[in-house]
């Protein structure tokens, strides 16, 4: 009888080696006459646990991690595949390592679980439901259910995705489209890639689902290019999905076409941002439009388009195959359903954590991230991605939900959270937000092509220490006029991290607590 | 599909010969695979680098009477993206993640390390063509800051000696 | 030709082209004013006899909504919409001046004119020059900057030449040569702050796809795209007292 072994092929386990304890283990294994099926599932977002080995055992997926290829003959010694308990890297039956098993995974619970290709074993964990109860709902009936759900736009704009899908569904039109923005660049996110790599189809489904309800014929999954392996299992899963029907000619019925395309981004951080992903699919500049109109009533070619991030459409199939009931009835306020908070930077348990908002920041930090990997205090943690705010210790019982958050000026975005320890250089971090904002301006509206730069001048004469208080003061007015005069959230939301820091960490800038009051 | 507000004036039949210090077949080939269609724009630029290494910037003329485009939308569109480039990369390309996980784990210290290995400055290539230095904002491997990729090969949790690795193993790919 | 495209600018410029549809009733500093259904809330200003700054939009255009100086307050909206993108809706407020609105503006001046050449602001007379002039802000308070005003001017058109340093990337030259005359000939070099207008692969204007027509020198609102013949001494920059 042959052991079933499971080991991520996801690119953040891969990054640490899950790859050569694949090889090793199946020549080890080998090597011992002792039979072994490797299985390359995605990860299930538990990252200081990779590369995380899972064997099947009677009594269900046995894990074992980190592991290094050297740990193997140990490992192999102990018992490892016959789950035995002995070793020291032993975590016991994967679905009880309370890091995950206190975790709500309904868009990310096959992740990890099942290998991203096999249609079966998507089948078999309730993969297609959302799909096929949609396809039994008149196209009106499937927006209600998502507008009841509560979902809204998990890429940082927080739009109800139901009403979306309305607008799109009632402008007049010869065509309609959705698009899939999975050109996720912020630091600290890594959400989309993991469903990207380990459930391809929970995305393809979710766009069915939505092309049904707006009556779409065409889609598109614009991928950055810097996630080639999402972009190879995206579309493999796209060829799989039309082999077995459910994309291509008739995927949505008899004479209801619907399939999808990926699109591979060129090195453009603001192609994020919805209006400029549009120009390039169109094969444009990534400049961005203005809006009004918005995409769901002029998009691509100017046709009704539905954008959505990954995360947001991956949570649609499980929302039509349980009902919106269940899932409006988890988070908090006008936060309903799951967020995928993603613990990054300098963290001891860095990872994707599923949970239902109203968590706050620091069980999340603390409880979830284990603190710092360095084992310093945590001094600074940047909320939502290189456009979000940085919070200081006292803010970390801000509960995870957008109307919170917004409220102590900061900013859920994405949902990555990036952990500094005390040794961070807060100037040097505001910096490099201005910075970054220079780099990646697309360069149409002034506040951002000159004011990111301007930006940059500014908090480095403050750091070399000149005129300090008369550019405290220009870069204050500066941020004021990017927030407000911006042409989209890229120069609008920059000023955020500037202001946070000086806010929060005044004497990083030489600066006293009183002088930065007034912000 | 067109969104322009106006007609496209009918550009009077361009003459001049193309370029010969690039491959023209290898264009022609990536125009026919996507049907020649303007709006597959950004997939037609990703194929002809993967296939000369390079956007030759003869190659826009052929690119743009292929398209219906002029030189300059294809010149613009070129110039926008910071992954399409008019010279060909080093043998093997290097990115370093520079964003803030990896700078929370410690990524500021080890870039002269990086630069002093490769011989060259983030965004260059070191002189004896070998490696091409980038900095990416973000490579998605936030969960294993700091993080590179060397071409498609994906590594994470770096410190001096993995830099080292990392570096020695660009150098042995040539 | 020439002559021809002056001919457009005669006359007052509504910012944005004028619509068609049924009429919609707004209210721009209190005065009621009635617009086609789809026009912009800086024609709808414009009527009213409410004229709002503007740099990157012209009535021959598409708007755009790159330079943020025409921003305005609608009541119920918020923010600071730019009011060349911002189509009218029945019964919209609209306020085209307020403390706020002015400081905004200035904010957005001074960034130009921290990258436009001091010495080249004395004696011009373009839209740039009106705006600077209309918003009394004549300095900005930036130090040490990064700046364009090395870039090397273009006189390869006989008629026509192109001084960089005095560009303020708003795309009329380039939406001109598109949606006036469909040619298609300029283009947005690279991105950000070090985004720059050129002819098709950054040629001089006189070998690029250019037809000399003349739309993007009749677009350009600083004066950066200028007729030669304005300067029968032949063309010099301005000596910068600035280091």
């Amino acid at each position: 009888m042959t052991t079933v072994v499971h080991i991520p092929a996801d690119a953040g386990s891969v990054a640490v080696g899950a790859e050569w304890v694949a090889v090793a283990i199946a020549e080890l294994a080998a090597a011992r006459d002792q039979p072994v099926t490797i299985r390359r599932p995605g990860t299930r977002g538990a990252f200081w646990l990779e590369p995380l080995v899972e064997v099947e055992t009677p009594s269900g997926r046995v894990a074992y991690g980190p592991v290094a290829p050297t740990d193997l003959p140990g490992l192999l010694d102990a018992g490892l595949l016959d789950g035995a308990s002995g070793h020291p890297l032993y975590l016991g039956t994967t679905d009880e390592i309370p890091w995950l098993a206190s975790q709500t995974r309904v868009t990310f619970a096959r992740c990890g679980v099942i290998e991203p290709l096999d249609l079966d074993a998507y089948r078999a964990n309730g993969g297609l439901a959302g799909l096929e109860r949609a396809l039994a709902m008149e196209p009106a009936a499937v927006i209600d259910a998502v507008e009841q759900s509560g979902l809204r736009g998990r890429g940082g704009a927080a739009f109800p995705t139901g009403v979306k899908w309305r607008t799109a569904a009632e402008a007049p039109a010869t065509r309609r489209y959705i698009a899939i923005n999975a050109d996720e660049g912020d630091s600290g996110t890594f959400a989309d890639r993991m469903l990207l790599e380990g459930d391809p189809f929970a995305v393809l489904e979710g766009m069915a689902i939505a092309a049904h309800a707006i009556v779409a014929d065409t889609g598109f999954v614009y991928i950055r290019s810097e996630y080639p392996h999402g972009v190879r299992i995206v579309e493999e899963a796209i060829v799989a999905a039309r082999t077995a029907g459910w994309l291509g000619t008739d995927a949505l019925g008899p004479g209801r076409a619907f399939d999808v395309e990926v699109r591979v981004g060129a090195g453009a951080y603001i192609c994020g941002e919805e209006t400029s992903m549009l120009e390039s699919i169109e094969g444009k500049r990534g400049q961005i439009r203005p809006k009004p109109p918005v995409p769901a009533i002029s998009g691509l070619w100017g046709m009704p388009t539905v954008v959505q991030n990954v995360v947001t459409i991956a949570s649609v199939p499980p929302i039509l195959a349980g009902g919106p009931a269940a899932y409006a009835e988890l988070g908090v306020g006008r936060s309903r359903g799951t967020i995928t908070a993603q613990l990054a930077g300098n963290i001891a348990r860095p990872g994707l954590v599923e949970v239902p908002f109203g968590a706050t920041l620091g069980e999340l930090v603390d409880d979830y991230g284990g603190g710092t990997r360095s084992g310093r205090p945590v001094r600074a943690v940047q909320v939502g991605g290189p456009l979000g705010a940085y919070v200081d210790e006292d803010m970390l019982e801000l509960p995870v939900d957008y109307e919170a958050l917004a409220e102590a000026r900061a900013m859920l975005g994405h949902g990555g959270l990036v952990v500094f320890d005390d040794t961070v250089d807060m100037a040097e971090q505001a910096r490099f937000a201005m910075e970054f904002c220079s780099i990646e301006s697309c360069g149409k509206c002034t506040p951002c092509r000159i004011g990111s730069v301007r930006g940059r001048e500014l908090i480095e004469q403050i750091i070399r220490g000149e005129e300090v208080e008369t550019s405290h003061r220009l870069l204050l007015r500066l941020c004021d006029l990017m927030e407000h005069a911006s042409l989209c959230a890229l120069g609008g939301l920059t000023p955020l991290p500037v202001l946070s820091a000086l806010r929060l960490f005044p004497e990083d800038f030489g600066l006293a607590r009183e002088a930065a009051h007034v912000v | 599909m067109e969104t322009g507000h106006r007609r496209r004036r009918e550009r009077e039949h361009d003459e001049t010969p193309l370029d010969s210090t690039y491959d023209h077949a290898a264009v022609e080939a990536v125009l026919e695979a996507h049907g020649r269609d303007p709006a597959r724009l950004l997939p037609i630029l990703h194929d002809v680098q993967g296939r000369l290494g390079q956007v030759p910037r003869g190659s826009v003329r052929q690119l743009g009477r292929a398209l219906g485009r002029s030189r300059a939308e294809i010149h613009g569109v070129v110039g926008f993206y910071h992954d399409l480039r008019w010279e060909p990369a080093g043998r093997t390309t290097l990115r370093l993640c520079v964003a803030e996980s990896c700078q929370a784990a410690g990524v500021r210290a080890l870039v002269p390390l990086v630069e002093e290995l490769v011989g060259c400055r983030l965004g260059e290539t070191s002189v004896d063509g070998a490696i091409t230095l980038e900095a990416a904002y973000c490579l998605g491997l936030c969960t294993c800051s700091p993080a590179a990729m060397l071409d498609a090969e994906v590594v994470g949790r770096l410190d001096e000696s993995g830099v080292r690795e990392l570096v020695a193993a660009a150098r042995a790919e040539l | 030709m020439w002559s021809e495209l002056r001919d457009l600018r005669e006359g007052v410029d509504l910012g944005t082209p004028p619509r068609s549809g049924a009429p919609v009733k707004v209210e721009v500093d209190g005065v009621e004013v009635t617009v086609p259904e789809g026009s912009s809330v800086m024609l709808a200003a414009m009527t009213a006899g409410r004229a709002v700054p503007k740099l990157c939009a012209t009535d021959t255009l598409e708007a755009f909504g790159s330079c943020r100086v025409c921003l305005v307050e609608i009541e119920g909206r918020r923010g600071f919409p730019a009011s060349c993108t911002t189509p009218v809706a029945e019964g919209m407020r609209i306020t085209t001046e307020s403390e706020r609105l002015g400081d905004l503006r200035r904010g957005v001046m001074e960034l130009y004119l921290s990258d436009f050449p001091a010495a080249e602001l004395q004696g011009g007379w373009s839209e740039f020059h009106e705006t600077v002039a209309v918003l009394g802000v004549d300095s900005h308070p930036y130090a040490d900057r990064a700046n364009h005003f090395a870039l090397p001017i273009d006189d390869s058109n006989p008629y026509f030449l192109f001084d960089r340093a005095k560009c303020i990337v708003c795309s009329r030259c380039v939406r001109a040569c598109d949606e006036i005359q469909g040619t298609f000939a300029l283009t947005v070099d690279g991105r950000g702050f070090a985004s720059k207008i050129v002819a098709s692969q950054d040629e001089p204007f006189l070998q690029s796809e250019c037809v000399s027509c003349g739309a993007c020198v009749q677009a350009c609102p600083s004066h950066a795209l200028v007729e030669k013949s304005l300067f029968p001494e032949g063309y010099h920059r301005a000596e910068s007292t600035e280091a």
